[in-house]
């Protein structure tokens, strides 16, 4: 008995220690952000400040807010719309098999593993000559569609757990390819968009690939500015710091409420589910 | 009236089949065109409206091989080979680890799992950000020994310059070759065991053969015209530290949903049968446990070949120690113009990407019709 | 080869308890079944005795020896899980000879042991499979196998039969009858299936929310069940209950009459004027004719609403005022729906039940 305490203790001790380790980033990240510059130097680092200096913040959001109304603008329309398309696609092709349909979805999903670089060239091309190039519809465009294998293969996996029973009942019954998607599919499928909208939301405002190569100055993404922000050979830390925060503060909200839904996303990337 | 049905439901499968044929398969086909050409390697024409463009097969692939001035591709290709391992690995043994410790039923697990969760909500941006800052030579980490009364260290991590592990890319043809002889011995050994008998002398003769050519013939390959050392970049320590940080929880979550989903009959069959802890874990739980490493690998794997927006926010753009080819494809295309160039690069990623997800795509995909 | 104990045992999860104060002394050789519905802490007994829950209180011997603090690798049982619980990673081979492998037993030796186990259970052609290439019938055999092998003090069966078809099961309920007899290993084994318990079982524990009930050979629990729970839990179709009053010995309402026999008269006597209830067995009625037990005074009432014939016999269903009764009739009775029929009852197996406690007055 007191050998198997032993081992709980160790367990408990190692949890800890890796917890503290994972959490030293923050913890330097919040108490830099809240130093006034002339006080971060080597000795004081890792101690709190002595001033709780909330001026970073205020500055940072000065220059961030515009990107930040950009970033917000981009992910929900981004989101709504390839969440949207992807529960139809899950539905059809879990639902409404069709001769090919087993080929046409590896295809699909092979979408979501690509390196973006092999389509940047002719993505770039193909935005400029259709004058979409630099402003936010373009970007959102592009989320849309590279979102769209990842979405559809969450809700193809969950629309696979509802039974065919209840969509042949509800054929039987007189209902149509929508009337079954509107009555059925999508109310039964609440919990699969928490799931789809969390995942696209982060993916999409923690983009940075796209948003740099596609975007002009004013409809920059929060990603690119802050890149931009702390870029440059800084010397006043607090300030890509306090913008690191609030980059992060979203999805960062967004994983803590509405954690267990983050992870379903994140398990459901592995194909299997 | 279900004919009709069916036909609403390809219509409204078309639009997003038309747009993902596209922007990915007409894309990477324009992508793989470009390559072949000269577009943008003639700076007077790489911006015009309507440009002259030559084209000139795998002009592009041979210049990034064995250019002279393209010595920094093959190093990205170094540095990303190092990076994945050493991605891969930390975040393996990390994320299982913390899973282990996790399934041992103790006090405040949600909160735990939190933390460790926490670092994949934030975009690489952030991470990079934040850890550029911890690693200032003048600051944050190196800092850390000095809490507890130690001297500070003197790392300049993501700035140093030395590189260990050198050797000549003009040996690549002796390694690959050597390589091929391990993983036959691993496979003629396995054979053997598993009395495959015909198996294994088929993978020991071929050993042989190749281990001959490895030996006298691919020494005398010459793939540069003169040596060209390459290594593993110091830099990269503090990259991959960061990497680990954002990704070992994924791997934890997947080994946590892993564990979880193993009967708790089959752990209690094993104490029966006379296994103590440590022998139900060697013995039915990690066995168990090795197709999620090997999604986690190759998830990994596939992620850290197209690193980018990390490096990019700890050391900028063009930083060349810590180089690797998604961003020399994004410099080369955009900052540099050379398009051309630009594509071929981005081709070689999408190849070493394809050759890690299609076999897993394939395999996936086709167990879930078995079942 | 050993005897099991279990002394005052109890299990508590929180404010429940699971199991309350268990005393049994199962001996070598022996084949006890544990049987109850679902909730009635028969597995969670069967775990105490593996070791794979802590008691609460008690004790548990294995032979001689106290085990409430073994670990279930140092018990020497093996144990048969609901859902076989076969490794997926190993082989059939493999699987029946890890708790040999972890024991260090020479290769020969566990070769010769798994070779004999699967020979008995027919199964050597299977030995390279993997789990998950078998069927379910094959799978429970593996299952068997692999704590065959490991030739324990004590077998423990928890519900191994439950996940097979109807066929099956009453095949594998053969086999392992005669595995038992041949190997002569003491076996414990835990059902909610009263035919299972019935014909497997030297000795059945009926069990209900966390007490036993009664401790006793197959026949004696049906002949004899000493609560209501008991008589209706055992047989199938069920026994039947009615309430009824004592009236100078004889059992009555306004729809039947039963006199038992003299020796039930006797238990009554305290009950006169006062409500019981009435327990007859299925096969202890019969109709007007079929007995030469007379009508008057040993008849019940009744409108018969569904027959049927099953060939060997015929089941009635029938209600007696506001309850329901089974009858198991000859196959050639002229019975049907809608028929009034009156029911006699044989007075030396009618049951009579306390209406507060259940017990069985007549074996008070």
């Amino acid at each position: 008995m007191t050998k198997h305490k032993l081992w709980r203790f160790l367990f408990y001790f190692l949890i800890t220690a890796a917890a503290i380790v994972f959490l030293i980033p923050v913890y330097l990240v919040l108490i830099t952000s809240l130093k006034d510059p002339g006080a971060i130097n080597l000795n004081s680092t890792w101690q709190l400040p002595k001033v709780w200096y909330w001026q970073s913040f205020a500055e940072a959001w000065d220059l961030l807010a515009p990107k930040f109304v950009n970033s917000l603008i981009l992910t929900v329309s981004a989101t709504l719309l390839s969440a949207f398309f992807g529960s139809m696609n899950g539905y059809i092709l879990s639902k409404w098999r069709f001769p090919g349909a087993n080929i046409i979805f590896p295809l699909m999903l092979f979408g979501m593993f690509i390196p973006y670089q092999s389509i940047l060239i002719p993505l770039f091309k193909f935005l400029r000559d259709t004058g979409l190039y630099g402003g936010l519809p373009g970007l959102i465009l592009v989320h849309v569609v590279y979102g769209l294998p990842i979405t559809t293969l969450i809700f193809r996996n969950f629309y696979a757990e509802i039974p065919d029973d209840m969509l042949e009942a509800a054929k039987v019954d007189g209902a149509s390819f929508f009337g079954i998607y509107s009555k059925i599919i999508f109310p039964l499928s609440i919990s699969g968009f928490v799931v789809v909208i969390i995942w696209q939301f982060t993916q999409v405002w923690n983009e940075f690939l796209f948003a740099v190569v596609l975007t002009k100055n004013n409809s920059q993404p929060i990603t690119v500015a802050l890149a931009q922000l702390a870029g440059g050979e800084a010397v006043k830390w607090n300030l890509p710091m306090a913008g690191a925060i609030l980059t992060a503060l979203p999805t960062l909200l967004v994983y803590i409420v509405l954690g267990r839904y983050f992870i379903r996303g994140l398990l459901a990337g592995s194909i299997k589910g | 009236m279900i004919k009709k049905d069916r036909l609403t439901a390809i219509l409204m499968l078309m639009p997003s089949v038309i747009l993902l044929a596209i922007f990915v398969y007409g894309f990477i086909g324009q992508t793989v065109y470009t390559s072949l050409t000269n577009w943008g390697m003639d700076p007077s024409q790489a911006l015009a409206i309507n440009p002259k463009i030559k084209f000139v097969g795998f002009a592009m692939y041979k210049e990034l091989f064995t250019g002279f001035i393209d010595i920094r591709f093959r190093q990205d290709l170094v540095n990303t080979f190092f990076f994945t391992i050493f991605f891969i690995a930390g975040c393996l043994v990390l994320g299982l680890g913390l899973a282990f410790l996790l399934d041992q039923n103790l006090k405040a697990e949600g909160l735990y799992r939190t933390i460790f969760l926490l670092p994949m909500s934030l975009s690489f941006i952030v991470t990079g950000t934040i850890w550029r800052w911890l690693l200032q030579p003048k600051g944050g980490i190196n800092m850390l020994p000095s809490l507890i009364g130690l001297e500070p260290m003197q790392s300049r991590w993501l700035t140093t310059r030395e590189q260990i592990w050198q050797f000549n890319w003009q040996d690549i043809p002796q390694f690959t070759g050597w390589l091929i002889v391990l993983v036959l011995l691993w496979i003629s050994f396995s054979a053997f065991r598993n009395k495959n008998k015909s198996r294994a002398l088929v993978a020991f003769i071929s050993l042989l053969a190749i281990a001959a050519w490895s030996a006298f013939i691919a020494p005398k390959i010459l793939i540069l015209p003169y040596p060209e050392t390459h290594g593993f970049n110091i830099a990269f320590v503090g990259i991959i530290m960061a990497a680990i940080w954002q990704m070992s929880g994924y791997t934890m979550a997947l080994y946590l949903a892993g564990l979880r989903g193993i009967p708790q009959a089959l752990r209690e069959a094993a104490s029966v049968d006379g296994a103590n802890e440590w022998q139900i874990y060697r013995h039915v739980v990690l066995p168990l446990l090795k197709p999620i490493s090997l999604s986690a690998m190759i998830i990994l794997g596939h992620i850290s070949l197209k690193i980018f927006d990390l490096i990019f926010a700890m050391t900028g753009a063009d930083n060349s120690t810590t180089d690797v080819p998604a961003l020399l494809m994004y410099l080369t295309t955009f900052r540099a113009n050379q398009f051309s160039k630009g594509a071929a690069i981005a081709v070689i990623l999408l190849i070493m990407v394809a050759f890690v997800i299609i076999p897993y795509l394939w395999t996936s995909l086709r167990s879930e019709v078995e079942r | 080869m050993a005897d099991v104990i279990l002394e005052n045992v109890y299990k508590r999860f929180g404010d429940f308890t699971a199991v309350e104060d268990f005393n049994l002394h199962i001996n070598n050789e022996e084949f006890m079944v544990f049987v109850g519905p679902s909730g009635c802490g028969k597995t969670t007994t069967l775990r105490m005795i593996a070791g794979l829950e802590d008691i609460s209180q008690g004790n548990i011997k294995i032979g001689d020896r106290v085990v409430n603090d073994v670990p279930p690798k140092d018990r020497d049982i093996a144990m048969v899980f609901q859902n076989y619980a076969l490794y997926p990673h190993m082989s059939v081979y493999q699987n029946m000879s890890f708790g040999l492998r972890l024991r260090k037993t020479p290769k020969d030796e566990i070769d010769k042991r798994v070779k004999e186990a699967a020979a008995i259970l027919q199964i050597e052609e299977l030995l390279d499979r993997r789990p998950r290439e078998l069927s379910g019938g094959q799978r429970q055999r593996v299952a068997l196998g692999r704590a065959i092998v490991r030739k324990p003090k004590v077998f423990l069966m928890d519900e191994p039969l439950s996940n097979l078809d109807a066929k099956l099961r009453v095949e594998m309920r053969a086999q392992i009858s005669k595995l038992h007899q041949s190997l002569g290993v003491t076996t414990i084994y835990v059902t909610h299936d009263q035919v299972e318990a019935m014909t497997m079982g030297t000795r059945i524990v009926v069990m209900k929310d966390g007490l036993i009930q009664q401790v006793d050979s197959p026949i004696n629990l049906y002949d004899k069940p000493v609560n209501k729970f008991v008589g209706g839990f055992m047989g199938s179709p069920a026994m039947n209950f009615l309430t009824g009053t004592v009236k100078d010995g004889i059992l009555t309402s306004e729809h039947f009459s039963v006199t038992p026999d003299a020796a039930l008269k006797e238990k009554l006597k305290p009950y006169n004027g006062k409500k019981v209830f009435v327990g007859v067995r299925p096969e202890d009625l019969f109709l007007v004719g079929e007995t030469e037990i007379p009508e008057e005074n040993h008849s019940v009432k009744s409108i018969v609403e569904v027959v049927e014939p099953l060939g060997a016999e015929t089941v009635i269903i029938a209600s007696v005022g506001s309850d329901q009764i089974v009858a198991r009739l000859d196959p050639h009775a002229q019975v049907k729906a809608g028929d009034k029929v009156t029911l006699i009852a044989d007075p030396e197996k009618v049951q009579a039940f306390d209406l507060d406690s259940e017990t069985n007055i007549r074996f008070t």
